[in-house]
Formats: structure tokens, sequence, C-alpha cells
């Protein structure tokens, strides 16, 4: 099935920190819910493990992540493939960071992926909901490493 | 019951079910009961693509685990061992119980994991690493028949397994002198019998005495000889064990990609190996879908509401690969007509391959689909002309002196009394009380409905599809036998060679022996010997047991009264046509007191061959392998044929009441009336029945194997596979008429598939009578609660109705 995600968050700091955060694979390992490991395989190409749970399936994915199109520190690509256990995935979103009048930076970012195998067959209904919830979490947990604030 | 012909000791009383002790009190034995000392387990992997190219396969870090001794994939089992038997002859679409190469649905097994317990098996699954190539895909059934469709199987040059029109009459010519026409595109959804018990399977080699034992959850025809030759063996090497319960079936436990699976497992591994499929490896890859099928229907009728002659094009979606489901656009050939009196039809039967999990038999083997497209067509034709539907209905249907009647596809039905049964039924149900309910719900703001449906059971089983859609297949028989022992102390036992999933064959052997033996049925043991003991048998399918293993016990009950007697005549020296058998013993007629007792003949036959005839075999033991009733010729080159010998009748009359607002059905008030011969036992042809009609109502409005886009499966456990419970079947009313079949012995048609018949066909058409004053209609099951409120929403917001709360 297709998923769509999109969305707006803002940081009181200026972009070129939350740039950086956003390249750190050590940031990011600790931010992406349920990321077991993630490996550099390359220049900006990455190797995920995660463990999930969704409705009544849990297991593992194994995927990469490649980051493309990069313009420091406004544009950034992000592209996933994957399969595992609950299924496979990809997509791909574009985050952009811009800084607002008051000197916050502000983080767009939307894309949209195709989900398929066991996840989508028996989480189908929850979906959108697990998926803005993991966007969520990522970036409650992004937050709170970059700006130190719960 | 009006008109019972015979009075009998024992067949129709209302005797108790001698299998439900046991399963009432939880001592079933099911394939997962069978302890085979050193069982290792299967887990399974599975492709997540509707179609893909299996690039590669890396075992390494599953066989690293400990407690794994083996994975197994696709090349190497297709390298020692046969596809599985196709139906059709399509040679290019070959079936294995793992992908080689290419996996062909989201779901599909590629690769088998063997381990300690099942747990690791599932553990060690997660760590084989599969690498894929995506390949185009096909969900669609009119899509897969465009030319530029991407094919299933490449190697056949289609997806098209079957098309064939047969044009049984002067289709033509009534299309062309009958005033009206009317066309209607209708659709069946893919759903399927979806048993608690998934698919169970254990198998044992034993390389010394070269003999694999297999214990499974089967209602599967020729599933020794299937197995034995898709492993390579000879079938007297392959020894199915019949005596395990089946948790449910009704049709879809056929097992043998499951069965080659562990068997070759075994024999490699040198240990016993199962496999029992977990709900989403049941759901997904199974092999265990439905019939979906798409209808186009003509109807030629006259101004009176007369059908003259109808054009059925049915597609059928089978899925990805060709199994026996085709064949379940065979089956309906044999009442193609329903109970109507059409005289010629023009029948297109096409299936198609698409990237979705296979098909396989589901209660009624397509009928179902069939009836509820006649049963929408006819009340069409009643609305085209404001006639009332139950009217048009009793003017097209085969009257009661007409029997037996010819129908144009080749199949003589047996005997009926439609007029009455449905007069029985209004009259039970107050019709006119029941049409002035609906008005009341009406005014009160609710959409309310009557639902009708007029349908026919082909029972008795015969296989004559085989012949008729696969011209290399020319298969007449499709026996079932039965064999009776007495031994030396007196007890009898009688067999019965195939796995029951619930259908009290036991039972209906004990009474039919007792009957004819004219002694307490509880007295006869019913056992079920191995597949090397056995005699011909066929499995329960296309209720045919009542007729068929019914059949078979009479006859062979019959042959051990004419020893008995032969016995008796030669000992106490009258003529054979003076001695007479009652209850266990024989006398003389003219000379009642000169009588030998049972115990008395037991003795002569077992122990004193002195005292026995001439050239007769000591022992009681008799055997009878009974040959399905009208059966037994090839289909003449135009299609006709007789598919079945019995016709079982049902009338369903419900009132449906649907709120507006939510779009929710509810059924107020269900009543059936069911006329299925003489009845053997009314505890098991009541449990088919309501049973039959609750799996109606899942068809109708609740269960379908639903698809995204882009191949996924998307009802894969029951919470998105609704299944009906306690709060949607509601109390049914079961109204019985007796019309003894004529080819059979005691006058009984077969009941397996009761209630479903006409069940989703009734629901259809309340839900239709409900949505009349809003002008609109649905022609599509399920009819999903989600689809009815738009609706219904959609109609109201087009005539101005208010809606909601405003």
């Amino acid at each position: 099935m297709k998923l769509d995600i999109g969305g707006e968050e803002t940081f009181p700091m200026a972009a070129e920190p939350l740039w950086t955060a956003l390249n750190d694979p050590a940031v990011l390992k600790k931010c992406i819910p349920g990321c077991q490991d993630m490996i550099a395989v390359g220049d900006d190409r990455y190797k995920l493990i995660l463990a999930l749970r969704v409705a009544s399936v849990g297991g593992t994915f194994e995927g990469e992540i490649v980051l493309s199109d990069k313009i420091a520190p406004a544009r950034c690509r992000v592209s996933v493939t994957g399969s595992g256990t609950l299924g496979h995935g990809e997509g791909s979103a574009t985050f952009s960071l811009a800084s607002d009048a008051n000197g916050a930076a502000i983080m767009r970012y939307a894309g949209e992926g195709e989900i398929g195998g066991l996840v989508a067959g028996v989480g189908q209904r929850v979906l959108k909901g697990v998926a803005k919830h993991l966007v969520g979490q990522f970036f409650k947990a992004f937050r709170r490493e970059v700006t130190g604030v719960v | 019951m009006s008109e019972a012909p015979r009075t009998f000791r024992f067949v129709s009383s209302d005797r108790r079910v001698r299998e439900d002790r046991r399963f009432v009190v939880g001592k079933g034995r099911f394939a997962a009961d069978i302890a085979v000392p050193g069982l290792r387990h299967v887990a399974l992997v599975t492709c997540p693509y509707p179609a893909a190219r299996i690039v590669g396969i890396d075992k390494t870090a599953a066989l690293a685990m400990p407690g794994v001794h083996y994975v197994l994939d696709g090349r190497e089992l297709a390298a020692a061992t046969l596809p599985l038997a196709a139906g059709l002859d399509t040679p290019h679409v070959p079936r294995r119980p793992l992908a080689v190469d290419i996996a062909r649905y989201a779901g599909e097994w590629v690769v088998a994991v063997v381990a300690d317990t099942r747990a690791l098996a599932e553990d060690a699954a997660e760590r084989v690493k599969i690498s894929y190539e995506r390949l185009p895909f096909v969900l669609d059934a009119e899509d897969a028949l465009k030319s530029d469709a991407p094919l299933v199987h490449a190697g056949h040059g289609s997806n098209v397994l079957l098309d064939r029109t047969f044009v049984w009459g002067e289709v033509e010519r009534d299309f062309a002198e009958s005033p009206r026409h009317l066309s209607l595109r209708v659709k069946w959804g893919r759903s399927s019998t979806v048993p608690i018990e998934t698919f169970a399977v254990a198998a044992s080699w034993d390389p010394w005495r070269e003999m694999l034992d297999v214990w499974a959850s089967i209602q599967m025809p020729k599933y020794p000889d299937q197995t034995a030759t898709a492993l390579k063996l000879p079938a007297s090497s392959v020894r199915v064990h019949y005596d395990v319960d089946v948790g449910g079936s009704y049709g879809v436990k056929r097992g043998i990609k499951h069965t080659v699976l562990v068997g070759y497992l075994t024999k490699r591994l040198g240990f016993p190996v199962r496999l029992i499929e977990d709900r989403l490896e049941n759901m997904r890859g199974g092999d265990a879908h439905g019939p979906e099928r798409l209808f186009d229907v003509d109807v030629a009728f006259d101004d009176t509401g007369v059908i003259r002659s109808m054009r059925m094009r049915a597609l059928d979606n089978v899925g990805a690969y060709a199994g026996r489901s085709p064949f379940q656009l065979g089956k309906p050939v044999g009442a193609i007509v329903g109970p109507y009196r059409i005289r010629s039809v023009q029948y297109r039967a096409i299936a198609v391959t698409s990237n979705k999990t296979v098909q396989e038999a589901v209660r009624a083997f397509g009928q179902s689909p069939t009836n509820y497209a006649i049963e929408r067509i006819i009340e069409e034709v009643a609305n085209s002309l404001g006639l009332d539907r139950l009217e048009a209905r009793r003017r097209n249907l085969i009257r009661k002196e007409e029997f037996p009647y010819l129908i144009p596809s080749g199949s003589t039905y047996d005997s009926g009394d439609y007029h009455t049964v449905i007069d029985k039924v209004l009259a039970h149900a107050d019709y006119g009380a029941l049409v002035a309910e609906r008005d009341r719900l009406r005014a009160g703001g609710m959409l309310a409905g009557i639902g009708l449906a007029t349908c026919l059971e082909p029972s008795g089983g015969n296989s004559s599809f085989e012949p008729l859609l696969n011209p290399k297949n020319t298969t007449t028989t499709w026996m079932d036998s039965c064999r009776i022992s007495v031994d030396a102390t007196g007890a009898i036992t009688a067999t019965m060679h195939t796995a029951s999933a619930g259908q009290g064959h036991e039972t209906l052997v004990g009474t039919v022996v007792g009957e004819t033996l004219e002694l307490d049925p509880e007295r006869i043991r019913v056992v079920r010997p191995d597949s090397l003991s056995a005699l011909p048998s066929n499995s329960p399918v296309g209720s045919r047991m009542a007729v068929m293993l019914g059949g078979a016990a009479f006859h062979a009950a019959r042959k051990l009264r004419e020893k008995l007697v032969a016995i008796a005549s030669h000992d106490l020296g009258v003529p054979l046509e003076r001695a007479h058998y009652r209850e266990g013993g024989v006398f003389d007629r003219d000379a009642p007191e000169r009588r030998l007792g049972w115990m008395d003949l037991v003795t002569v036959a077992h122990r004193n061959f002195h005292k026995l005839p001439p050239d007769m075999e000591p022992g009681l033991s008799v055997s009878h392998v009974m040959q399905v009733p009208t059966g037994g010729a090839l289909p003449t080159a135009d299609g006709r044929v007789q598919m079945y010998p019995c016709f079982s009748f049902e009338f369903h009359l419900i009132l449906m009441a649907i709120d507006p607002e939510l779009g929710k059905p509810e059924i107020r008030r269900y009543v059936v009336g069911h006329d299925c011969g003489t009845v053997i036992n009314p505890k098991i042809v009541h449990g088919m029945t309501m049973g039959g009609i609750a799996h109606g109502i899942g068809a109708a409005l609740y269960e379908e194997f639903a698809y995204d886009d882009e191949g996924q499966l998307l009802a894969q456990s029951f919470m998105d596979y609704l299944l009906p419970s306690s709060h949607e079947v509601p109390p049914v009313e079961i109204v019985h008429h007796v019309t003894p079949s004529p080819h059979t012995v005691f006058g009984q048609k077969g009941s397996g598939e009761s209630g479903y018949l006409g069940a989703p066909a009734a629901i259809a058409s309340a839900i239709n009578d409900a949505l009349k004053p809003l002008g609109i209609s649905v022609n599509t099951l399920p009819i999903k609660v989600s689809l009815l409120g738009d609706m219904i929403a959609a109609a109201r917001e087009k005539i101005g109705e208010p809606q909601g709360v405003e």
C-alpha cells in the first residue's frame, strides 16, 4: 500500500547544527524508532536494522538508507529500501531547512512510500496511524537530541 | 414431512450423532495431536511481492543457528519431485510447493526451514536472506485477459487457462423470438471457508520399510495417489492414515503442496517432519481462497416474465496456479438453469491466472456464485415488468409433474416439488404479515426488504466436469466404498475410506448398516483404515456422502444379508425364497420356528466350513464399491453431461432491516425451506444447513480476501477477514419437505452444502428490495457496511432526502 508523509517542525536554533545532526548516524540511530543498528557502508549510504511491532505482528526490517541531492545546509533527499519478516518497504522523502524571521529553523519534509508483505496485510487499517506515530517519535527524540529539551 | 413413502427403523429418526461425544469432551484426535517420536517442524519464508524473480537465497545465518536442521529451496525440491497435479491440460503452468526462480503472488512459499521446534524454525526463517527482482504483475481478471497483460506464466503464452463456450439449444432463435431482453453484470467476491484448524500434516519416512506414513487434515480426492506421484513413489509406499479428525474444511483442506513438501523433507532428512500453518501462512499461502467470479448474464423473456433463454459469461480469477479450481466453472453446468425452465443456454466459462493466492475448492464448488447470478437476473426480470418477484419465480420454476426434468446442458433433475416448498415456507412465516412488517419498518424511516432465493444443491458428487473441461481426462467413475466384517464373536465393523471434516459419516454408516441389517446402529463399529487397506474412495466432496457412502454401506449390508440367508437356507434345508431375514436371524417363512439366530449364523460362517453352501467363502466379510448413480458416460461433443445425480432444493425467505444512517444490515427473520429427499439423520442435516447459512451470510456481507493495488492481500487475519459471529447470524427456522430421489436407496439427496447455496442470493435480494425505494441496486458481493452506507448516502443526497442529524 502507498503511504504519504509530510509535515513541518520548528526548532529554536540555526539550521547548521540541525543539518549536522541529521547527517550524523549516531544521532539518527538514537532517534529512529526501533533502530538497532545503523552502519555506514559508503558515502551517504547506511545499512539500517529495525525491530518493530505493528498490529499483531512484529519482526525485523533490514534496509539501506541513501542520502542524495544534498545542498548543505538546506536540502537533502533520503531514500529507504528494505525488507524483513514484516514485509518490504521503499520510499523517499525530501527534507528542507530554512530560517524564519526570528532565527528559528523550520524543517519541512514530504515523501511517499510503498509498503508490502505481512505488515501491509495485517496492519493496513492502522498503518497510516502507525507511520504518523513513528514520525512523531522520531522528531520527539531528534528534538531532545539537538536541543537538550524534553 | 409431507410424503415419506417408506417407514424406517433408524433412518430419519432423531438419533444422536455418534462423533459428537468425542468433540464435545475435547477428545477429537486431530493432526496436531498425532505424537510421532523425533518430530521436527517447518516454517516458511514467503515472497513479499506479487511477482518477483528470486535472485539469491542466503541460508548461512539460518543454518548456523543451533537446532536448525535444514533450509530447503524450490530448486532442490523441484529437482527431486514432479509438479503437482493440475485439473486442466496446462503443462506450462507448473505448480510446485516452493517457488522455483519466480514467485507469482505475495505470500507464495519460497523456502522451508526445518528446526527442533516451530518457534525456532520461525526465528530461523527470519534469518534467511532472499533477494528479489520485482516483475510486472496483474491482479484483475479482465486486465489479465488483455493482450498486453503481464503473463503470470510466460511459458503458457497467455493468462487464460480455460475459455470454453457451450451452446445448448436454440439460443439465437430464442433470443430473436423473445420480445424482451435484459443484461446484468454481477460479481462474486473472493472469499472462502476458513476453518479454525489450519492445514496440518505430519509425515514420517521409514527407509527400511520404504514407507511414507502421513497424518493430515485432509478432504482431498486422490490424495495418496497425487502425493505419491509428485514424490515419485509407488502409491503403495504412501500410507495415509484416515483415522484423523479434521477440524473443519468445506472444500479447502487439499494440502497436496504441504504434503509433498514434508514428504520430501522426511525422506531427505531421515526424521519425521510436521507442518502446521499459522493463520497468516494459511490465509496468504495456504492456496485456499474461493472463487472470484464476474458474471455477464443476458436473458430473453416474454411479457409474462417467462425466461426462454440465457447467455452467461463467467470469468473466474483463479490466482497464480491452476489446481483443481478451474473445475469450479464446470460443476454449475449441471444446474446451469437453477430450478427454472429455461430452454436454451449459452455458457462461456473463462478461467484466468493472476498474481493472487491460488484458489481451491470451496463449499458448493462454484455453484453458489452461479446461483447468485441466476437469482439476481430473475429479480431484474420481475422488476423490469413490475411483476412480484415471487410470482416471477413461480412462473419459471419447474413443476412437480415435469420430473424427471432434462435441462439444456444434459443433466436430468431427479425430483422436486418447488412450489409446495415455497407454499409451506410462506405459510410457516405468515408471508403477508412479513410484508406488512417490512412496510411498517419503511414507514418508520428504516430501509427494509424481503429477501428471496430459490436454489438447487446438486448432490451425489460425480466428477463429470473433469472430462467436460479437460478432454484428456476420461474419468467416468467417482466411486465410494464400504466393507462390513462380522467377526467370530458376532461384532460388526464397517469401514469408510476417507477422512471426515465433521460431516458425521460414522453416524451415517452406522445408521444405514443398522437399518439394512435391522440391528441397533449402536452395535455397528465404524472405522477408517489407512489408504493401503482402503477400498477405492473419493472423499467427502460435492454433497456426496449420504448418496455415495450411504449407498455403499447399504449395498454392502445387503450383500451380508444375502450371505446370511444363503447360509441359513443351506443349513435349514429350505429354499432361498422361503428363507426370511429379520433382525439378524433367518427363519423359514412357512415354519418360523425353524430359525438360525445371529450367533448361529456367525459360528457357521467362521467355524463350520462343513455347514457352508458349496463354494462359499468362509467368514463374514463383504464389500461394495459404488458407482455414482446416473454416472458413467463421457460428455457429448457439445458438452452435455449428467453432472450429479440428485438435486436438493432450498427456498430462503428473509426480512432485512437497514439503518439508513449506518448502512448496517440486520436480519430480522430467516426462514428456509429445505428438501434434500429422505433425511438420514435430522441433526446432521440441521447442522449442515445452519452452518451453510452462516457461511452464506459471511460471503454476502463480510468475508473478502481483498487486495490493494500493489498486490498485497489485505485480509490476512480475522481482524480484517470478518467472519459472522453470533451477533450477525440470526435464529434460522427450517421448514422441511421430503421429495425422495428415485436414484438412491432411501430416497436421500445430498445436504453437505445446504444453506450456502441460497443464502448469499437471498441476502442480496433482501438488500436490493430494501434499496428499491432509493432507486439503486447492488450487484456485487460481499455487500460491506461501508459500501452500503456510501451508496445509501449518495442516493439520498441525489433525491434530496434529509440525512443524519443537521
